[in-house]
């Protein structure tokens, strides 16, 4: 048992090993941000015979979107399109609801436009960078009136 | 029995006084803010957000030739209540280069960010600065976690 003590001793005086310690705190404060990129800024829909084309679809036929959005964890990312207003030539006026679109991409989705309603064109949980296409149609009548038709759409993207 | 219970408590005096003093005046670290802060940025605009740099200050006496080495360890990753940033996107650039050397932080593994032979006297004063790997897929939230910097010598 004597034994034993002293090498315990030996060993502790031996170990001159010596270290110093000081400790910094990282922080940073990650704040909502939204991105939102379109390959074009506008579209067109060529005059079409209506029972030749019923359903014109745009030039050009599709737009690339790049949303980029930082939310709260698990939180709710929307796009959404809304028309300023109804599809108007002078005092003449179509419904924008003639304007539909398909969609690709993760967390797209087809819809129907509206001047008086954001709808959504996608949808996704939490940060990240989304890429997806919109391709935009006109629906052509016999009843439409001659004329050069235009509207301006917002699209929106949000995080919560 | 009686003998063997004094020569233990003797020892448990001489380990309890002798190398606590010693170690304390042979090694000398300091940092210089202790308060680390990335402010928020754009990832396209900013990609690589850069902190305000930490002052290092560190001293190495009675240490003849041997090796000593300065290391930083993070205590996990970045938190903000269920979201987390892989500390692992934190990277530092150190200088004068010797002895301080670049690297990226860790939180299983310390890793060296100085290291030389023989005493630094006076105290020296590195630089190390800290960079986020900005990123859209960070989740909203503050975030923060603690690095502990070890200056030991054998």
């Amino acid at each position: 048992m004597r034994s034993l003590v002293t090498l315990f001793v030996l060993a502790a005086c031996a170990a001159p090993a010596a270290a110093q310690t000081d400790t910094a705190t990282l922080n940073t404060s990650l704040t909502g941000l939204a991105r939102l990129t379109l390959s074009s800024s506008a579209i067109t829909f060529p005059d079409a015979d209506p029972d030749a084309v019923p359903l014109v679809p745009s030039s050009p036929p599709t737009i690339s979107i790049t949303a980029k959005a930082r939310a709260a964890e698990g939180g709710v990312v929307t796009l959404t399109v809304q028309a300023s207003d109804e599809l108007r030539s002078g005092v003449v006026t179509l419904p924008a609801s003639l304007i539909t679109w398909t969609a690709s991409g993760t967390g797209f989705a087809g819809g129907t436009l509206s001047a008086t309603t954001p709808r959504a064109v996608a949808t996704w949980s939490g940060s990240g960078v989304r890429i997806g296409t919109q391709s935009f149609f006109f629906a052509n009548l016999w009843s439409h009136p001659t004329g050069t038709y235009t509207l301006t759409l917002l699209l929106t993207l949000s995080a919560a | 029995m009686t003998r063997v219970r004094l020569t233990l408590l003797a020892s448990l005096v001489a380990v309890g006084l002798l190398p606590a003093p010693a170690a304390a005046q042979r090694l000398t670290l300091t940092l210089t803010p202790r308060i680390v802060s990335f402010p928020s940025s754009d990832p396209d605009i900013i990609p690589l957000v850069i902190a305000a740099p930490v002052q290092v200050s560190y001293r190495v006496l009675q240490n003849n030739n041997a090796p000593w080495s300065l290391t930083v360890l993070a205590g996990g990753d970045l938190v903000s209540g269920p979201a987390t940033v892989d500390i692992s996107n934190i990277s530092w650039v150190a200088t004068p280069a010797p002895p301080f050397q670049n690297g990226t932080l860790s939180k299983t593994v310390a890793q060296r960010a100085a290291s030389g032979n023989g005493n630094v006297n006076p105290a020296s004063i590195g630089s190390v600065t800290f960079r986020l790997a900005n990123s859209w897929n960070y989740s909203v939230g503050t975030y923060t976690q603690t690095v502990i910097f070890t200056l030991s010598a054998p």
